[in-house]
């Protein structure tokens, strides 16, 4: 029998299952997702797939060489704000700084108007009350020395509170903690004696970084979201191993890769926003296979539009997350998000003759007009439909039938009031969405000193194929890829089955120049045994481990960091000139040509270690016949169109993408359908099918013209 | 004194009086600017170059934040970034440190009617500026200007301002508490054109850093500040010839119509009349006991608005700021209260605002008083009062009253300025910023914000303690905030906090004060909401917190150590700190809204419960009583509390009150009304209708009125003698049907009745 990958994402509505056998081919399979028990569903969807392949799930769990999942349990509860009740353990007169915020409102990422209209800038609900925060008397400095020794008979004293409080979870975080997480250490024992089922988290462990506030709401989330999650996955592994699945399995986190499950039963926090970050470790699988080393990827559904970037074959990371207006420490894969979705709202001002596009969604319920569900205001894809981009008939596959008069009328009366025709108010719609998408990515490659130009963009989601044709040209880039066949409606799942195993491991030690070449090497090396360590414990052996060093380095004075990567462990004296060089160098290309100051020190803040250990991955074979022939069945009714670029409505050409073959040419103007969504090819483009099924639009060259 | 309206003989050029451009700028002729633009828009054009404008001022910021070298700057958020027309009205400036708007218009129109002649403004130059007088809050609040031209033409401004570290001056870090005048501060500088051809001109470039104690950080500034504008310039550029001058054009003046046309919109659903606040800064200079009056008042009719500061203290000691710090603080007001929706393109409202303030007054001074101090003292005042004259204006229309919000909190610094040798064996000077963690004041609608920060600066964000403990020599002993800071009311004010340190890895620390607001409060509340508490500085000498450290007993109060505790003055310098003094500063926090007894207990319930408030406060001032086991509300208990202490007030002084039965035209507070009768328009007690004395007298005569001292109004203000001479009260004015609180008002002994509002209707 076969041996089987396997990558299993649960989403808010669906859970998907992708099996990979021995030679690469791909069975998917979909379940409704349980959130009363998500384990049920997970099943339900993996004994599908083993339907599919003729296997029973206790046959299909004997014979899988590696489990990958990506849960959103911890998500959930962070956003419906289900998590669990608190206590958390801090240096005695710093109790509130989770609750001051750094005196802010937890505004970053926010819209302006919720930034300066403070009656709606108001600051989160506390994840932690007062009532829940204990201080005890310890002190360390910024050397790391102990200045005040802890003291163990208040800490006695706090944790018996906590628990007469009726606590399912203790966060611990200490100021300067990461230079000395003895004291950190001295607590979790305590608090083991004396409640040996409580879920403890300390921040030495978790984020040993630089700065209190983000590694308190840390520490304090991955309390909030442990016992939940890490029930969730006990019970999932028993299950797994009832029905005889004897490999470990692994859980995908949001910085890349995977983690053991006890790993993420310790440190849950690691799978906040994973799923996402699961699409773009998809897209560099995709992107290695078809030789692109720079990659946009792009995401549109129902309420947002994410962006992730990959340069150099590597995701750009960010090592300060974001969720629920609350800042914490996790090096992250970096995906950035605006409101801009299908679902988002038009709104019209008359008096003004203006138009605007989100951020405001109209979500699932009562959604856009064309749902029928209740929505009165007009959203993108009221405007999608009223342009003939989508069908009323053949929308998301055909599962839901769309209301074409009711958009029609909506658009229409905002038109009216734009003094345009509906049709111009459409595609203005379309055109300050694609616009504002634009501004995203250029937000996330040129302010950060990359050239769109040398990418290629992958468009996922819905909504995206809708519009990716117009953002990405707009910005220069030469090649739009939608992934298809099976893998495009379980993108997820799929990148999950095609991670490695990753460990981050971060430390902050900040030295000055003129640096010392052993120190530097010393941290790193302390990191990688730590790396090693845990990757030995997920039954990696050494030979199988690598490893990647990066330093956070800056101007000394300055806030700024630069993560300038380092070759290898051992930095001798005379490779620090080329560090500096390289800090330089990096700095330049972010910020600019003679951004940098040479006359001032230079300080490293914080050591990174990425180990990894490569994973079987799925071997996806190509298609051997290209044929330029398009299959009749392939050929669907042409519908009335309204393009831009001419102004006027066309009879146009619209193919079903299931059936289209490798090789297939088709210009634009054109629409292609699949069953999860529509692809709007615009005049002067034309889109091709690769040999491996998936969709590429380009620009038409003049010897590329069909009829 | 009189108002600049009624000087018709004087030059408002930036020498002496402050500058004040004319309706007509006199520019020379051999600036051609670039003055044609389309009218017909179609609205995605405009939608997608607006928001490609508005990202080019945010990229802007953007990058002077990541490359700026100086930590005040930019955890204080100490900087802006702008777009102007060629006219320089404003398109957009961004949402950090508010109050430079105010000073970037006028420096702008400086430059175009005192350089176009000599030395010309050219294709590729850029102008240096940091003088008060002509247009900047302060000397250390540098500004670099950039006309951006298109075929020869000026098409619009890009412009960046941003606080430098150090820029001269007689200390430190060039806030100067004992400056005689600006000679004694650091450098000032006229626009001089700084960039010529895109390139640096090397010769003025040191001439400007040769002041600072700290030239290698100012260069990286003056570096971060130059990407800015060139990234925005060459940004609008980009669009200029994607889309054409004439329809970026037509779009930047678009924005500025329909932020006008949105500002009248507003306008015109508010009565006319005039509204006014009245506060006072303490100690101008070291040994000063002194209190210094402030006034602003705002007239509006019909669409205008003028605001003046008529009323308000001369210009003394190292307290002042100047006309574009006045100007450019009530803008930051007007534009949250008024032009939140319109994105910071305030350019449309000031259309129809004028400016009329007494030359020589402390905010609006004459060269040369000092004025390094304004952005701690002198525009703080200007600034906070201006939410609640603002705030009392939009109550009259219920559409715009939810956006209304009391006076936050650090509406005065209590800096704490000090220098010395870190622990890195390197000298250093530093401003405590703790101070802008702040608190916002309550809305009409609800609770103000803890810690929400400076409303001025809605962006920033406190250092993390770790961060300012690695620069500088200190051991912070706690951070916390304050029950009760924050002021009383049906809706409570924001609390704010307090930081307290001793130094570390050091022999001692070289400490200045200054500060103001520490005997009177300065976030006054609204309606009947109380103040917030006041600054203030705890200083305990030769403490034994080293002993308690050994005896693991950390502290989470000054009062839990013992020493001697000093009282710190104002203005104080030289003070030394040693590893045993434990020093404490708490900046104030938010003012209330509405009457404390109006607040719902269930909510009082709640403040003791997240330790907002004491118990004391939940029975004193709310007259709520909650139950000693359960800490629950006793709703019988509190209702008998509450009638108690409102038929107490009567009691006292009590006499018939007549009832106002008429048409009842429009409530001009939470708690008054404006209605009429066949004795004309009156005002009345919006509960009870009691007649509360005709329209254009002051309803509060006609109130019962109480005067308490300040520790009525806020548990946490200590003895106002301390510091100043003068004796301020906490005056209450009620209701005579019914005992409801209309109003209060914090006011020196011997001064009128303010008179708040005035409405004509």
């Amino acid at each position: 029998m076969s041996e089987y990958l396997v990558g299993v994402d649960i989403g808010g509505t669906f859970t998907d299952c992708v099996v990979i056998d021995d030679a690469g081919a791909v069975t998917t399979a979909k379940a409704p997702s349980t959130p009363d028990e998500f384990a049920r569903g997970m099943l339900d969807a993996m004994t599908t797939a083993a339907g599919s392949l003729g296997l029973s799930i206790t046959e299909l769990c004997k014979s899988i060489r590696l489990l990958a999942h990506g849960t959103t349990v911890g998500t959930n509860a962070v956003v419906q704000k289900r998590g669990d009740k608190v206590g958390l353990i801090t240096t005695k007169g710093h109790n509130d700084v989770i609750h001051i915020m750094r005196g802010s409102r937890g505004v970053s990422g926010r819209d302006v108007r919720k930034v300066t209209h403070f009656p709606e800038s108001q600051k989160p609900e506390p994840i932690v009350p007062k009532r829940l925060i204990e201080g005890v008397s310890e002190r360390v400095d910024c050397f790391g020395a102990a200045v005040v020794d802890l003291n163990e008979d208040e800490v006695v004293a706090a944790v018996d509170r906590l628990i007469g409080a009726g606590v399912n979870a203790i966060a611990v975080c200490f100021l300067w903690s990461f230079k000395h997480p003895d004291h950190e250490q001295r607590v979790r024992a305590i608090i083991h004696k004396r409640a040996p089922q409580l879920f403890v988290t300390c921040s030495s462990d978790l984020v040993p970084k630089w700065g209190e506030y983000e590694r308190t709401t840390a520490v304090v989330l991955n309390a909030y979201i442990g016992p939940l999650t890490s029930g969730y996955l006990k019970q999932l592994k028993r299950r797994l191993n009832d029905l005889g699945y004897r490999q470990p399995l692994q859980i995908t986190q949001c910085g890349g890769g995977t983690i053991s499950v006890e790993k993420a039963m310790e440190a849950p926090l690691l799978t906040l926003d994973s799923g996402p970050v699961s699409g773009v470790t998809g897209s560099k699988y995709l992107g290695d296979l078809l030789g692109y080393a720079n990659i946009i990827t792009t995401d549109m559904g129902g309420t947002s539009f994410d962006v992730g970037v990959i340069h150099d074959g590597e995701p750009a990371f960010s090592y300060m997350s974001l969720v629920n207006q609350y800042e914490y420490f996790i090096p992250k894969v970096d995906i950035q998000a605006i409101g801009n979705g299908g679902g988002s709202l038009v709104t019209v001002d008359e008096a003004t003759r203006t138009l605007r596009v989100g951020p405001e969604s109209a979500g699932a319920v009562p959604g856009p007009v064309c749902y029928g569900r209740g929505g009165s205001v007009p959203t993108v894809t009221d405007a999608a439909l009223v342009l003939g981009y989508i069908a009323a008939d053949s929308f998301a596959g055909g599962r839901m039938t769309l209301d074409h008069a009711a958009a029609e009328t909506a658009i229409a009366e905002l038109a009216v009031k734009l003094d345009m025709t509906t049709f111009e108010c459409a595609a203005g719609i379309a055109k300050i969405s694609e616009f504002q998408m634009a501004d995203l990515i250029r937000k996330m490659t040129i302010q950060k000193g990359l050239d769109p130009r040398d990418f290629v963009l992958f468009a996922f989601g819905g909504a995206g194929p809708m519009h990716a044709s117009v953002f990405a040209f707009e910005l220069g880039l030469q090649k739009v890829v939608i992934p298809q066949k099976k893998m495009a409606s379980t993108w997820c799942a799929f990148g999950a089955a095609s991670a490695d195993i990753r460990h981050i491991h971060e430390h902050v030690d900040i030295m000055v120049s003129p640096f010392d070449a052993g120190q530097l090497s010393q941290a790193l090396e302390s990191l990688k045994e730590r790396s090693s360590e845990q990757l030995l414990r997920e039954g990696v052996a050494e030979s199988d481990q690598t490893f990647a060093y990066s330093i956070d380095m800056r101007h000394k004075g300055q806030i700024n960091e630069v993560e300038v990567p380092v070759e290898g462990l051992n930095i001798a004296s005379h490779d620090l000139d080329a560090l500096h060089d390289s800090f330089y160098a990096r700095y330049e290309q972010i910020y600019g040509k003679g951004s940098s100051f040479r006359g001032a020190k230079l300080e490293v803040v914080t050591f990174r270690v990425r180990g990894s250990a490569v994973t079987p991955k799925p071997v996806l074979s190509p298609a051997t016949d290209l044929t330029p022939d398009i299959p009749e069945g392939a050929v669907r009714p042409k519908r009335s169109i309204y393009w831009t670029e001419s102004a006027t409505t066309q009879d146009t050409p619209v193919y079903d993408g299931e059936q289209l073959l490798p090789g297939n040419v088709i210009s634009g103007p054109v629409v292609v359908e699949t069953p999860d969504t529509t692809v709007v090819v615009h005049p002067g483009r034309m889109i091709s099918v690769d040999v491996y099924g998936n969709l590429e639009i380009g620009l038409v060259k003049p010897e590329e013209t069909n009829g | 004194m009189t108002k600049v309206s009624e000087m018709t003989d004087v030059v408002f050029d930036g020498v002496t009086e402050p500058y004040i451009p004319g309706p007509e700028l006199n520019i020379s002729p051999k600036l051609k600017l670039h003055q044609t633009w389309e009218t017909d828009l179609d609205p995605v054009t405009y939608e997608v170059v607006r928001h490609n404008l508005w990202n080019i001022n945010e990229e802007h910021g953007a990058t002077i934040q990541r490359l700026s070298g100086s930590p005040v700057a930019m955890y204080a958020l100490d900087l802006n970034p702008t777009i102007l027309t060629e006219d320089a009205e404003f398109v957009y400036f961004g949402p950090y440190m508010q109050y430079m708007s105010g000073v970037t218009d006028t420096q702008v129109k400086w430059i175009l009617e005192y350089r176009s002649d000599n030395p010309g403004i050219n294709d590729g130059d850029m102008f240096l500026a940091n003088d008060p007088w002509v247009g900047a809050a302060h000397q250390m609040d540098v500004m670099l200007i950039c006309p951006v031209f298109w075929e020869g033409e000026l098409f619009c401004w890009v412009t960046n301002c941003l606080h430098q570290y150090d820029i001269g001056g007689m200390t430190p870090g060039s806030f100067c508490p004992s400056a005689r005048d600006s000679f004694d501060e650091g450098i000032l500088i006229p626009p001089i054109k700084i960039i010529e051809n895109m390139e640096i001109r090397r010769d003025v470039e040191e001439m400007y850093l040769r002041s600072s104690r700290k030239p290698e950080m100012v260069a990286l500034d003056f570096r971060a500040q130059l990407a800015g504008n060139i990234t925005a310039r060459e940004s609008i550029l980009g669009l200029i010839e994607r889309y054409g001058p004439k329809v970026v054009k037509g779009v930047m003046k678009r924005v500025l119509d329909i932020s006008e046309q949105a500002f009248l919109d507003k306008m015109a659903k508010l009565p006319d009349g005039t509204w006014q606040d009245r506060s006072y800064i303490e100690c101008c200079r070291p040994g000063d006991r002194n209190t210094y009056r402030v006034v602003l008042t705002a007239h509006k009719a019909d669409q205008h608005l003028t605001f003046e500061n008529e009323g308000t203290a001369p210009q003394d000691g190292a307290m002042n700021a100047t006309f574009s710090g006045w100007r450019g603080s009530v803008i930051v007001a007007l534009n949250q209260l008024l032009c939140w929706d319109q994105n910071f393109a305030v350019g449309g409202a000031l259309r129809h605002v004028t400016f009329d303030p007494t030359p020589g007054t402390l905010n609006c001074a004459r060269h040369p008083a000092s004025v390094s101090t304004a952005p701690t003292q002198s525009m703080e005042i200007s600034l906070y009062p201006a939410y609640n004259v603002l705030g009392k204006m939009i109550y009259a229309s219920p559409d715009l009253r939810g956006d209304l919000m009391c006076i936050g909190g650090t509406s005065q610094w209590p800096a704490t300025i000090f220098r010395g040798i870190d622990q890195w064996g390197d000298r250093y000077g530093y401003l405590l910023i703790d101070p802008i963690g702040g608190a916002i004041g309550a809305f009409s609608t609800g609770d103000g914000i803890s810690t929400g920060g400076q409303s001025r600066t809605p962006i920033c964000k406190l250092p993390n303690i770790e961060h300012t403990e690695q620069t500088f020599p200190l051991l912070f002993l706690y951070r916390k905030e304050v029950p009760d800071s924050g002021g009383a009311g049906k809706y409570r004010g924001g609390l704010s906090a307090e930081s307290c340190f001793i130094p570390h890895n050091t022999d001692q620390i070289v400490q200045d004060t200054l500060s103001s607001g520490n005997s009177v409060p300065t976030s006054t509340g609204m309606m009947g909401g109380y103040p917030a508490t006041t600054n203030s500085y705890r200083f305990i000498k030769d403490s034994d917190i080293l002993e308690r450290m050994s005896a693991r007993q950390m502290i989470d109060d000054a009062d839990d150590v013992s020493g001697t505790s000093v009282t710190l003055q104002l203005r104080q310098e030289n003070l030394i700190q040693n590893p045993t003094d434990v020093y404490a500063v708490m900046w104030c926090a938010a003012g209330g809204f509405g009457d404390p007894m109006e607040r719902d207990p269930k909510s009082v319930q709640g403040d003791i419960e997240n330790l907002a408030i004491t118990l004391d406060s939940a029975r004193n001032i709310y007259g709520v009583v909650l139950d000693e086991t359960t800490g629950d509300v006793d709703l019988k208990a509190t209702e008998t509390l509450r009638s108690g202490a409102r038929a107490a007030r009567l009691g006292k002084n009590g006499n018939g009150a007549l009832k106002v039965e008429g048409e009842s035209l429009l409530d001009l507070t939470d708690t008054l009304s404006l209605r009429e009768n066949g004795n004309g328009k009156r005002y009345t007690c919006r509960k009870c209708t009691t007649d509360l004395g005709p329209q254009g007298e002051n309803y509060k005569a006609h109130c019962l009125q109480e005067n308490a001292t300040l520790d009525h109004a806020n548990p946490l203000i200590g003895d106002p003698h301390r510091f100043i001479d003068d004796t301020p009260e906490f005056r209450q004015f009620f209701c005579p049907g019914c005992g409801t609180l209309i109003e209060n008002e914090i006011a020196i002994a011997g001064e009128d009745l303010l008179m708040d509002l005035h409405v004509e209707i």
